[in-house]
């Protein structure tokens, strides 16, 4: 039905589902991981409660897009890791590199992690997703 | 000269030529936030806008337009919100190689009703020349049954006169809008 199951294989898939249940167990304080197509549709989501995978894919395209041309306008290089600070919480927001489409990972944190920490679980998770993709 | 904010709208359907539109008349380098696009079935281009898009225009007068463009998308509306606060008009383009072009005309204008107040918009008909129906009788009548009294024009937005022409007519239904009510407070 989706789109991007024409792009995506099953077994991409199920890899991508299998490192969301990685990050979440690895780190208490995530509590939530979503990864869509840079065109904002949901591949795959660990969320809680009412959140909407589908909202808040489209909301991770339309950031990291614009995060983008930031970069590009203030000619700062490539764009890498977009942290968003709440008064509740963290939400990290990298894009997923793919040969053929590249995919957006969002990230949700609890007040009490530590950035550190939770950057780099979600940036093993984005390069351990990047290197299994690289070899299908 | 007009030192006032004039903050314009370009939405419609994907596809129809926001993004075009815009590149065509900006007088600054068009900030553009386009992105791989995946949905061919949609419409089949390479990319699309998922952020915004954002170009200038200078009126003979001197007034500068800021002209925002949305992703055309209805999973981007919250955008749509964003940009419209503060906005004057709406130039809503469509596609008239879709299924059902006047009602794509339709669902823009009621998105964006809080700025058209009925009048403050413009509609640009794209493709016509391929797809010389619907007519732009059919859009006017479907407007007016909505309660919304806008030109409807025939537009190809790769053309830099033809997107200048929506601004201008646009920028008419603002001033027109503003004299009826400044006319009503005095
Ligand atoms: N043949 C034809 N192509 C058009 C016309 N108007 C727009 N286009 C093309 O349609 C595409 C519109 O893409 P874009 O501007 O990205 O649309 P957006 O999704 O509304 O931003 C561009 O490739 C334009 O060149 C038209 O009247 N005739
Ligand atoms: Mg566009």
């Amino acid at each position: 039905m989706t789109v991007h199951e024409q792009c995506l294989s099953r077994s991409e898939e199920a890899v991508i589902n299998h490192h969301l249940d990685a990050l979440m167990q690895q780190e208490q304080e995530i509590c939530g991981a979503v990864v869509s197509t840079v065109d904002g549709f949901h591949v795959a989501a660990r969320l809680t409660g009412s959140l909407s995978a589908e909202k808040l894919s489209a909301m991770a395209s339309s950031l990291l897009a614009i995060n983008e041309a930031v970069c590009r306008e203030s000619s700062m290089g490539e764009c890498r890791d977009l942290v968003v600070e709440a008064s509740q919480g963290r939400i990290l927001l990298m894009d997923v590199p793919h040969p053929a489409q590249k995919l957006i990972l969002t990230v949700l944190c609890r007040a009490k992690t530590t950035m550190g920490k939770a950057l780099w679980s979600a940036r093993s998770c984005r390069e351990s997703l990047g290197r299994v993709f690289s070899r299908t | 000269m007009d030192q006032r904010e004039y903050k314009l709208i370009f939405t419609g359907s994907m596809g129809a030529g926001k993004t075009t539109a815009i590149a065509a008349v900006s007088e600054v380098a068009p900030l553009c936030t386009d992105v791989q696009n995946t949905d061919h079935s949609e419409f089949a281009k390479a990319t699309t806008t998922t952020g915004l898009d954002y170009g200038e225009v200078t009126l003979p007068g001197g007034q500068v337009l800021r002209l925002f463009g949305t992703p055309g998308q209805t999973r981007f509306r919250f955008m749509w919100d964003i940009l419209g606060k503060g906005a004057l008009g709406v130039v809503v383009l469509v596609d008239n190689s879709r299924p059902d072009p006047v009602r794509d005309a339709c669902d823009y204008v009621q998105a964006f009703s809080n700025v058209i107040a009925g009048t403050r918009a413009v509609i640009g008909v794209g493709r016509c020349d391929a797809y010389p129906t619907p007519t732009l009788e059919e859009y006017d009548d479907a407007l007016k049954a909505i309660g919304v009294n806008v030109p409807v024009i025939s537009a190809d937005v790769r053309q830099r006169e033809h997107v200048l022409t929506l601004v201008d007519i646009l920028f008419y239904q603002i001033e027109a809008a503003e004299t009826v009510s400044s006319g009503a407070v005095a």
